[in-house]
């Protein structure tokens, strides 16, 4: 079966290549971050929870910047298979924004004192959270499916305006949250393991989301074949 | 018995003992090679890395594996619910072409 001009069959198995890359990438991860890398000083053993904190807000940002760049091409183009990339990205983006919205209160009650604060940086991913669950509602909450298309890429597209600030509000506010260890005008100031496996992390965030999306994306080619097929045996 | 009918229902039709066997080669020559070239890469950085300090009590461990606890069940949950959906959206188009 085909949808559009890619076939379900191999976005199935393009997604799951990259899916089982993924899940091996994960065990070698896991593996890195208990037995390999080495125990943060100041920290302890709670440091660990970066490993997957940091690369999956890395992944939620690449998804909801995906989104938000479908999202303006579709306002252009009105190409249907753009907006089903933005939903299934966006989708993607919030599964990892609640990664990384429940693992950064673990570290922080050790790491601060307490689960959460209103410090500039929570607050804005936070935000951030809520544009994108708004976005499936106002995708959902009009009689007019095209509407309501329409309406969420414009909220895809805003949300992802909230992202350079997230990035920027340690740099601009007094924040709990530490400055830049990776990204810096003079490069990585982190020990060479724990930069090893932070980029794995951030690797194998990537792919399991990519293997994923292809998953998700043949699911929305079959379901606009399944609404076609119900709209024509009606008319 | 679970995961390999979630891996036949994605993609092989049928599920070959050939193909099994070929994944689980593949997946574990990459598993491999790739703890075996990070791990010497990163041993060289190892020599110069403060002593760690005695940790002051357990209760961190809950929470480093409870974040991890969390990220598995998350994707694993993301994927599933794709799953659903797929044979749900397969099963409308079947009893369509019906």
């Amino acid at each position: 079966m085909k949808t559009d001009n890619v076939s379900v069959a191999g976005l199935r198995r393009g997604g799951m290549v990259l899916t089982l890359i993924g899940l091996a990438g994960l065990l070698l991860l896991f593996w890195l971050s208990f037995f390999w890398v080495s125990t943060e000083i100041r920290q302890g053993i709670v440091q660990r929870i970066f490993y997957v904190h940091v690369p999956a807000a890395w992944t939620a940002f690449l998804a909801f910047g995906i989104s938000a760049l479908c999202s303006a091409v579709y306002l252009w183009l009105r190409d249907d298979r753009l907006d089903r990339a933005a939903a299934c990205a966006a989708e993607g983006g919030l599964v990892f924004a609640t990664i990384m919205l429940t693992t950064g209160p673990l570290w922080g009650k050790i790491a601060w004192g307490t689960y959460w604060t209103w410090e500039p940086r929570l607050t804005l991913t936070l935000l951030l959270w809520f544009i994108y669950l708004g976005y499936f509602m106002v995708r959902h909450s009009t009689e007019d499916p095209e509407k309501g298309k329409r309406f969420a890429a414009v909220v895809a597209i805003v949300g992802a305006l909230d992202i350079p600030f997230i990035h920027l509000s340690v740099l601009w506010f007094r924040s709990l949250h530490p400055q830049p260890v990776v990204v810096k005008p003079e490069g990585p100031t982190l020990p060479g393991d724990m930069l090893t496996t932070l980029m794995t992390g951030l690797a194998v965030f990537t792919v399991i989301f990519f293997g994923l999306f292809l998953f998700r994306y043949a699911l929305e080619g079959l379901r606009a074949e399944a609404d076609l097929r119900a709209r024509q045996s009606t008319a | 018995m679970v995961f390999l009918h979630f891996v036949r229902s994605l993609l092989f039709r049928p599920l070959t003992p050939l193909r099994i066997v070929g994944c689980g080669v593949a997946l574990s020559a990459l598993f491999v090679c790739a703890s075996a070239a990070l791990a010497g890469a990163g041993a060289q950085e190892m020599g110069n890395l403060p002593q760690v300090p005695a940790t002051p009590s357990l209760r961190p461990y809950w929470h480093v594996f409870a974040a991890y606890a969390i990220a598995i069940a998350l994707i694993g949950g993301w994927a599933f619910s794709i799953a659903r959906r797929l044979r749900d959206v397969e099963d409308r188009l079947t009893q369509q072409g019906e």
